[in-house]
């Protein structure tokens, strides 16, 4: 069995990025540091854990980026992946769900991959599309987010329950090769062991370039980055941290939702 | 807009789901007041539910009926929707709801029609969509570059479109072929994890990532003990993490509650967090980042370290500040 898991890098804390407002621009920061997508790590773990139950399954993790991205990609291999694929921007590009799907699905196809992993969504962008439209690409099934699986004996189907509205489950039978996008929670993402850390260190990953893989043009452009919209306009309770303490209790009580 | 505008309804049990009545009104936010509604199912269901719809929304009604719609899956879904499109004008808005049936199949059927798929949208712009970004810091505002456009619609930025209308529009069934589908649906589960104590509770103290360790779990009961009829709430980081089980989970796949106060303690404030807390008569936030996005629907927003302002908070209430 054939396993690709697809890994994104995201940025550790929002609250690092530069907003150039007239510009409608978001840029890294001095500060901004690099991890690899939460959703995605639940997606790692799950296909290590496949693997460890079949025991002739080989897992490789593949992720499109500038070269900044060849590091979690290097965390895939220490936390257990065969073998890493990188496929190359060059220099920051802010790509879409489409072009990365695109991107991923050319460089994927040919290779006989019988499951391909995602996470449910990536933390920055929020677009949750990266691993449906992957499946259509590579004309594969597909089902999103996932807190459940179990492959068959045969190795011929998964069957596969759906996290859905107030956390009921849709359960579901799909045939390999399918696309899955992991939600949080399916399992305990491990740290890496000695023995990989050491084993990725002599690792080579595969170098793609992207701009030799076939890729459609992009379906929609940004125009700008916003603020938020304004919400509710609370109030902010100011003061030194012990004021805002004994403000807070004297409102708490006005409402009576704390006993005098 | 330019072109049709079709409304994927959503249903369960028999009957439409709520968020496509704000499909509804979303379609009149983008200056549009005839979308056709459409509405997928078995031959047993479609017409109850087609005109469910039409008399609901006065509107014209394409029910796509076939045994394999029976139960929703992806792959029916598309199967169903990729030919219908492909011969429906060019030009084209097909709109569904973000939910994780919309978003499960409106991807897939973007693909299937050279259409652009936007997600989570919450806004209308100039020919444009606005959808959040950056834990909710930001909108990114998105130009759509292809004459087909699939969208899903986060149900809560929109009413429920409740004009009573005077006549019912026209229901038009169409027979969807019987597809044999790969995909095998075997029903659905219900949550293992609803918790009547967070439902009953008149205070919720909720936990976030921002507690750091479930060691400092302890924090928020302690502040959670001071009032009465109380319970703890998580967002799902937190039972991710272990910290605390899922049954206190609040959110889109967790538990729904609207307390009379709602103390959201090192939480940012994801959609998928405020879907479940969003009703609560009075919210206040603890965080330590002003831009963080639950301050946007905090009644009382602090700017505070946690784990020395929950301490300094009880001390101060149990000495009778
Ligand atoms: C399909 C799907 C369904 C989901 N369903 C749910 C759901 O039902 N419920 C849910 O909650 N989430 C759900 N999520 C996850 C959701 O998107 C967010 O990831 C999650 O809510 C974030 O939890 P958080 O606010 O605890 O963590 P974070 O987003 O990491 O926020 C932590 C916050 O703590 C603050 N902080 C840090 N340190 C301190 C300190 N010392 N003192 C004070 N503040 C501090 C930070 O500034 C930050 O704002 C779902 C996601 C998906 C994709």
């Amino acid at each position: 069995m054939k396993i690709l898991v697809c890994i994104k890098e995201v940025y550790d804390s929002p609250e690092t990025l530069v907003f150039d407002e007239s510009a409608g621009r978001v840029t890294f920061g001095p500060h901004t540091v690099f991890r690899m997508n939460r959703y995605d790590e639940y997606a790692l773990e799950e296909a290590l854990r496949i693997r460890e139950r079949l025991s002739s399954a080989v897992v490789d993790a593949i992720s499109v980026g500038s070269p900044r991205v060849s590091r979690i990609i290097r965390r895939a291999l220490e936390m257990g992946a065969n073998h890493g694929i990188h496929v190359q921007t060059p220099g920051e590009t802010c790509l879409s769900a489409f072009e990365r799907a695109h991107l991923i699905a050319s460089a994927a196809r040919g290779r006989g991959y019988d499951l391909v992993l995602a996470g449910v969504m990536a933390e920055d962008d929020m677009e949750s599309q990266v691993g449906p439209l992957l499946a259509a690409v590579l004309e594969y099934g597909c089902a999103t987010g996932v807190i459940f699986e179990e492959i068959s004996a045969d190795g011929g189907r998964v069957a596969v329950e759906r996290e859905v509205e107030g956390g009921s489950r849709e359960c579901l039978t799909l045939a390999l090769p399918c696309v899955l996008t992991i939600q949080s929670g399916i399992n305990t993402p491990r740290y890496p062991a000695l023995s990989h850390v050491l084993r990725a260190r002599s690792s080579e990953l595969e170098c793609i370039e992207a701009s030799g893989l076939a890729a459609p043009p992009p379906t929609q452009g940004l125009v700008r980055i916003l603020p938020p919209a304004q919400g509710r306009q609370g109030e902010v309770i100011e003061g030194a941290a012990v004021e805002k303490a004994d403000k807070l209790i004297r409102i708490l009580r006005e409402h009576s939702l704390l006993p005098r | 807009m330019n072109g049709r505008f079709f409304i994927i309804a959503l249903h369960e049990g028999g009957r439409v789901r709520e968020e496509t009545w704000r499909l509804v009104s979303f379609a009149r936010r983008c200056g549009v007041a005839d979308p056709v509604m459409m509405v997928l199912s078995d031959e047993g269901a479609i017409e109850q539910l087609a005109d469910e719809l039409a008399h609901r929304t006065g509107l014209d009604v394409a029910g796509l009926a076939g045994s394999h719609l029976r139960e929703y899956s992806a792959e029916a879904y598309i199967r169903t929707l990729v030919p219908f499109f492909r011969d429906a004008p060019e030009e084209a808005h097909i709109v569904t709801a973000h939910t994780s049936r919309g978003i499960d199949f409106a991807p897939q059927l973007s693909a299937g029609i050279d259409a652009c798929c936007i997600t989570a949208v919450e806004d209308v712009g100039q020919g444009t969509f606005i959808r959040s970004v950056h834990h909710g810091r930001f909108r990114a505002e998105v130009r759509a570059d292809r004459p087909r456009v699939v969208l899903t619609v986060l149900p809560e930025a929109f009413a429920p479109d409740d004009v009573a209308p005077g006549n019912p529009g026209k229901v038009r069934i169409v027979p969807a072929g019987d597809i044999s589908l790969s995909t095998c649906s075997r029903g659905a589960r219900a949550p293992v994890h609803a918790n009547m104590g967070l439902t009953r509770a008149e205070v919720i103290v909720s936990a976030g990532r921002g507690l750091g360790s479930g060691e400092n779990i302890r924090l928020v009961t302690m502040l959670s003990s001071l009032f009465p009829k109380s319970a703890l709430g998580a967002t799902r980081a937190v039972c991710d993490q272990g910290w605390l089980d899922y049954s206190h989970q609040i959110g889109s796949t967790g538990n729904t509650v609207s307390p009379r106060l709602y103390l959201a303690c090192g939480i940012s404030g994801a959609i998928q967090h405020l879907a479940g807390m969003r009703d609560s008569g009075m919210i206040v936030a603890v965080n330590t980042d002003p831009c963080a996005a639950i301050f946007r629907v905090a009644h009382y927003g602090i700017v505070e370290d946690l784990t020395t302002f929950i301490p300094l908070l009880v001390d101060r209430y149990l000495r009778g500040e």
